[in-house]
């Protein structure tokens, strides 16, 4: 617990001591809110039935969510100890394995509360509010949060498959057609046939459902239990299978 | 086993037998190596780049397993019992394991604390190391902006925070200007005085000359050499005159050479011939008498005792790669 603790806490200071690392992952979601947003409310008004009286930017805040916290800054950041031998040098101490994986997901949770905490408050900002409150307000960060741990799993997996710095970096595009292919712009039953089987098989998908239900129509357990299942599935998937990629290092 | 040998055994830090490690596509990086450092001892093991000083480094640390035999390190087995041998040893690597974004304080206080060694104690172990590398000053300066001397003595001071048995070091002073090189070769003196088995892998001749107790000479994988610098020259049992040829005909020219009284044998290196002879500095006005005679002008003739070199040089038929490197560094400004 002692080792995890420290790693963790390594792991955050790096994040606060790199910002130029975390200011481009926080750009691109409010980036991609003020043009989405910008382009499309004309579009869907908040007459629009899918909004429930609320601005198209309500819509838009859990997209910009997963694009907030879907990074591969743990991959990145463990690669480069790979490249540079820190990590070398934290596998001949006499800790457990799996705390250098667990110590670099403790940082994302922190950066991650940060990060959906920024773009949430940027999605008020433009107008939005949200239909659960405070507390809704505060589960969204934290689930938000909780995907980007689950998530980096991910790029922590091919940082330690590959070793290879631009395969960990590119990893992340990998994303983009797991956050494309969802209810995204609108809802399920607006999607094309095709799209709307991709969608529903895809598991971002129900993400960003249960996070749109807290900011549009409240508490809507169905949404959010499919949204916390997803998270914990992925995050038991992702993280299970880095912890057994660690453990077999070079072994 | 007589207890003469039971007591030889216990006294090792690192016994290998028929160590081996192949890598995925065949290459077979270490090929059956024996090992048997004392305690206490500095040991050294030469060799060229690609000889697989590292991957046997990286055997005994424990990460990464051998393919075949088996090892113990301060009596135990590392892979077996990888975490206990992980308790006992420090581990400096070839490529230095700092986070640039850490201080020299903070990396060292982090080490401490992955040892077990938290509060008060690993403040003060952590201000004792920093003294000891000369580094207090630069303490709150994050490593990306240290020297690259700077850099390995905080990676030195941060493999002994637990004051290990045995302390590996892989090639601990390539790239590191003259100077540098000497403050780290105190160190590990002061280390070794303190107590610990030192193993050092090296390419530097003169390093493993001045530190080494004993050494072990590896190529392709295998061990070609093993004893104390001394006996391994003395082994030689001759100088070595050489001759750079500057054009001359290697063949005519050891031909010139043949019969020359006392000598042992002629091998061809690069630009010239290295001569065993019994009596180098005796010699040198007969093999000049025979070039003349035979109308062949050479450069340089020089006479040295066996070098470490050369030692290299009998047992694999070629010098050791970076030796022409130190040569060059010995030669630059500090």
């Amino acid at each position: 617990m002692n080792e995890l603790f420290l790693l963790g806490r390594r792991a955050v200071i790096a994040v606060i001591r790199l910002p130029e690392a975390t200011i481009p992952t926080l750009f691109i979601p409010l980036f991609f809110l003020a043009v989405n947003i910008g382009q499309v409310s004309e579009t869907f008004p908040k007459s629009t039935p899918f909004l429930e009286g609320q601005g198209y930017v309500a819509f838009q805040i859990p997209v910009s969510l997963m694009f907030a916290v879907a990074t591969a800054t743990s991959g990145l950041a463990l690669v480069t100890e790979i490249d540079n031998g820190y990590f070398d040098k934290l596998l001949v101490a006499p800790i457990r394995r799996s705390s250098i994986v667990l110590g670099r997901l403790a940082a994302d949770l922190v950066q991650g509360i940060a990060g959906s905490t920024v773009v949430l408050l940027a999605g008020i900002a433009f107008g939005a509010h949200i239909e659960a409150g405070i507390l809704g307000a505060i589960v969204i960060v934290l689930l938000s949060a909780s995907f980007g741990v689950a998530y980096a799993g991910f790029g922590i997996l091919i940082a330690l498959k590959t070793r290879n710095v631009q395969t960990t970096q590119t990893s992340f595009l990998l994303f983009f057609p797991l956050l494309f292919l969802t209810p995204n712009f609108v809802p399920f039953e607006r999607l094309t046939p095709l799209m709307e089987t991709l969608a529903r098989l895809n598991p971002v998908s129900y993400v960003i459902e249960g996070l749109r239900s807290l900011v549009i129509q409240g508490w809507d357990a169905d949404k959010i239990g499919a949204c916390v299942l997803v998270i914990v599935a992925m995050g038991a998937l992702l993280t299970g299978l880095s912890l057994r990629a660690i453990a077999r290092y070079d072994r | 086993m007589t207890n003469a040998g039971f007591a030889a055994e216990t006294d090792l830090a690192i016994e290998a037998r028929g160590l081996w490690r192949t890598f995925k596509g065949g290459v077979e990086a270490v090929r059956g190596i024996d090992l048997a450092v004392r305690r206490g001892e500095v040991f050294g093991f030469l060799g060229p780049n690609g000889a697989g000083k590292t991957t046997t480094v990286r055997m005994l640390c424990t990460l990464l397993p051998p393919t075949k035999g088996s090892a113990t390190v301060a009596g135990v087995d590392v892979v077996s019992e990888a975490d206990q041998v992980r308790r006992r040893i420090g581990v400096a690597l070839q490529e230095i394991g700092l986070d640039p974004l850490q201080t020299g304080r903070e990396l060292l206080e982090l080490q401490c604390g992955l040892y077990g060694i938290r509060g008060a104690d690993g403040r003060g172990r952590t201000a004792e190391l920093l003294a000891l590398v000369g580094l207090t000053e630069a303490a709150e300066r994050r490593t990306k902006t240290y020297s690259g001397g700077m850099k390995r003595r905080l990676d030195l001071a941060s493999s002994l925070v637990h004051s290990p048995e045995v302390l590996f070091l892989d090639e601990p002073t390539t790239g590191l200007d003259p100077a540098s090189r000497i403050t780290v070769w105190d160190e590990i003196r002061r280390i070794n005085d303190a107590g610990a088995t030192v193993f050092l892998t090296t390419q530097y001749l003169e390093e493993a000359d001045k530190l080494c107790d004993r050494l072990a000479i590896i190529d392709a994988g295998q061990i070609v050499a093993e004893g104390t610098p001394e006996v391994l020259k003395a082994g030689l049992g001759a100088d070595v005159v050489s001759i750079a040829l500057d054009g001359a005909d290697p063949d005519t020219t050891q031909r010139a050479l043949d019969g020359l009284v006392g000598l042992e044998r002629v091998v061809p290196e690069p630009g010239g011939l290295a001569l065993y002879v019994s009596d180098g500095a005796g010699s040198i006005a007969e093999i000049v008498r025979r070039l003349h005679l035979n109308g062949l002008r050479v450069g340089a003739i020089s006479v040295a005792r066996p070098s470490l070199d050369d030692v290299f040089l009998q047992a694999t038929g070629r010098r050791l790669e970076g030796a022409t490197d130190q040569a060059a560094m010995e030669e630059a400004p500090a």
